[in-house]
């Protein structure tokens, strides 16, 4: 990315410690306007942290500076970061399965009425937007359907919309494609192509080397807590970006990815 | 040979019209077949009391009790806790009531009130031991079963309080007097029904309660109170107690403190016969009034049709048995 536009977020000097260990030391990042970022690393490299950090769930250790469009923020939380626009998709997915799909896209957010009863028609026809703009193309289910007699993707899918409402800007996607069969990944993936193309930055987490490689405009490698590689794929190979993992993994201990 | 094939035809089409019901709707679907079988069983073991208005209006006298108290408990069952301690709920806001009453001579208003305050209360102390103290809800309901009964026992003393004066005023006109052959409270209960059931499934608090039960989680993920919303679903339950003991205590014009027996299974039976599942997330409140009229009916039709009183068990036994398999048979895995 070019640095003459802005980046959303800038970490610097960012460490957390959890007693006497490290999870993160001393990261320095930016992320910027329409990238999609791989976060790959071993279990317990510090993704997870990383990103609680950036949704505000976690807050850094005292000295760290979190900069928001060039403004240094303080006591940065949840609420904060939603209201600047970085969503958060869980690991879980969060979704009430018995209800549907466009209840839980609005989960905590319903639009309603001054007595708080739930516009439904205007729910749907968001709902049916949102599905639309990341390509969501069941023809089986609508906003109406609930969200148990979905596929692993489609929930995915589900969760995505919801992230994507109001105006976010930033979605990160923590282990998004975990578990998944491969149609359901490839689901998946392009939902996250269709978020590229609608101007939001990603921040995509995972352990699959494959997935981490086709979505990503640039990789950040982390190593027990630290940045060991922030680069743009350019012309990389699969084979470098493995390799290069590899490399550090043998450094390590010994697992990939 | 022809007339047979025809009508396994019509059957099979039948049953593809259960299949067309949307989802949503089966629970309630399902209940209404059960109860329309149960009425034709009924009127054929008895035809001369079933098809004969008087029934009806006896029924309409003590369905609206087990409807109100009813609803409150499909909102606690979708949250995916339970309540066992509505019936001493009745039985305390009851003496609420009839207390007040006589220390206000007569003052409906301020009574009612009072009744309404102490459910409330009740509930809102079942909210906090379950949701901040983290008590399972099946086991402190139970106890709070024991206890509020003792409390009532022990404020009431024995004594049976008869409002006989109350019998020719406007206020007992209106909350259980008859429009023809319907008591008032049907309509009371009518109207009620149709209040909580758009908020059970139109409004946020009806989403907040459902997503309680089905994945609490996920609703704190996206910064739903989940312990406010079960709290507020206890205290609905109060004060729909507070509602069925003020009823009560006007239609006999008496109040004693064993006015809540006899509600605690009818009214669980109610809700699940009614199609709302065990185990939370999911409810339906036009099942409910099905439910209660299953209920009822039996309660009522058991004896009426002439069998022993003992038969009333018996017929909800099966009732409740048969409505489930009814249900998962409709609805999957809906009952589990």
């Amino acid at each position: 990315m070019t640095s003459e536009v802005a980046p959303i977020v800038q970490l610097q000097n960012v460490s957390k410690s959890f007693g006497r260990v490290f999870a993160l030391e001393d990261i320095n990042l930016d992320f910027y306007p329409g990238e999609i970022v791989s976060l790959v690393g071993d279990n317990g490299a510090g993704k997870t942290t990383l990103t609680k950090i950036i949704s505000g769930t976690e807050s850094p250790d005292p000295g760290a500076k979190i900069m928001i469009d060039n403004n240094i923020v303080k006591n940065w939380t949840a609420a904060k970061a939603r209201s600047r626009g970085i969503e958060t998709v869980h690991q879980n997915r969060a979704l009430s399965e018995s209800q549907t799909i466009y209840d839980n896209v609005f989960l905590g957010r319903e639009l309603t009425n001054s007595l708080g009863f739930i516009k439904r028609k205007e729910e749907v026809a968001e709902t049916e937007k949102l599905m639309r703009k990341i390509g969501y193309t069941s023809k089986v289910w609508t906003p109406n359907s609930t969200v148990n007699k979905l596929s692993g993707g489609e929930r995915q899918g589900v969760a995505i919309s919801r992230a994507i409402l109001f105006q976010s800007r930033l979605v990160i996607l923590d282990e998004p494609t975990t578990a998944m069969a491969l149609s359901e990944a490839a689901e998946v993936m392009a939902f996250i192509q269709n978020l590229k193309a609608d101007g939001k930055s990603v921040i995509f987490i995972s352990h699959n080397p494959w997935d981490a490689f086709s979505a990503a405009d640039r990789f950040v490698i982390l190593d027990r807590g630290k940045v060991v590689c922030d680069e743009p794929k350019g012309d990389m190979t699969v084979q470098d970006f493995i390799a290069r993992l590899h490399g550090f993994a043998k450094e390590g201990r010994g697992s990939v990815a | 040979m022809g007339s047979p094939r025809k009508a396994g035809v019509q059957l099979r089409k039948n049953l593809s019209l259960i299949n067309s019901v949307p989802e949503k709707l089966r629970p309630l679907f399902g209940a209404g077949i059960f109860f329309f079988l149960m009425m034709v069983a009924f009127i054929i073991a008895s035809p001369r009391v079933f098809l004969h208005l008087g029934i009806y209006s006896a029924i309409f006298l003590s369905l609206p009790l087990f409807t109100i108290v009813g609803l409150s408990l499909v909102f606690i069952t979708a949250a995916g806790e339970i309540d066992l301690s509505f019936p001493s709920t009745i039985s305390l806001t009851g003496l609420a009531f009839a207390w007040t009453l006589e220390q206000t001579h007569r003052n409906f208003f301020i009574s009612a009130v009072s009744a309404i305050i102490v459910g409330a209360l009740c509930g809102a102390l079942n909210g906090f031991l379950v949701t901040r103290l983290g008590l399972s809800s099946l086991i402190t309901t139970l106890g709070m079963n024991f206890a509020l009964i003792g409390l009532t026992q022990i404020l009431n003393n024995g004594a049976v309080r008869t409002f006989l004066e109350l019998n020719d005023t406007a206020v007992r006109s209106i909350f259980v007097g008859a429009v023809g052959p319907i008591p008032a409270q049907m309509f009371w209960s009518s109207g009620l029904a149709i209040i909580l059931g758009v908020i059970f499934h139109r409004h946020k608090f009806g989403l907040h309660t459902r997503v309680a039960g089905d994945n609490p989680e996920a609703g704190r993920a996206m910064g739903v109170n989940i312990e406010m919303t079960k709290t507020l679903c206890f205290i609905l339950i109060g004060v729909c107690s507070a509602f069925t003991a003020i009823i009560g205590v006007l239609l006999n014009s008496t109040y004693f403190s064993t006015m809540g027996d006899g509600y605690l299974l009818p009214t669980l039976a109610a809700v699940f016969v009614g199609g709302t599942p065990v185990s939370g997330g999911k409810g339906t409140i036009g099942g409910l009034v099905i439910g209660a009229a299953t209920v009822v009916f039996i309660q009522t039709g058991v004896v009426a049709a002439g069998l022993d009183g003992y038969w009333t068990s018996f017929g909800f036994g099966l009732v409740i048995v048969f409505s489930l398999l009814g249900h998962r048979r409709f609805s999957g895995r809906l009952t589990r």
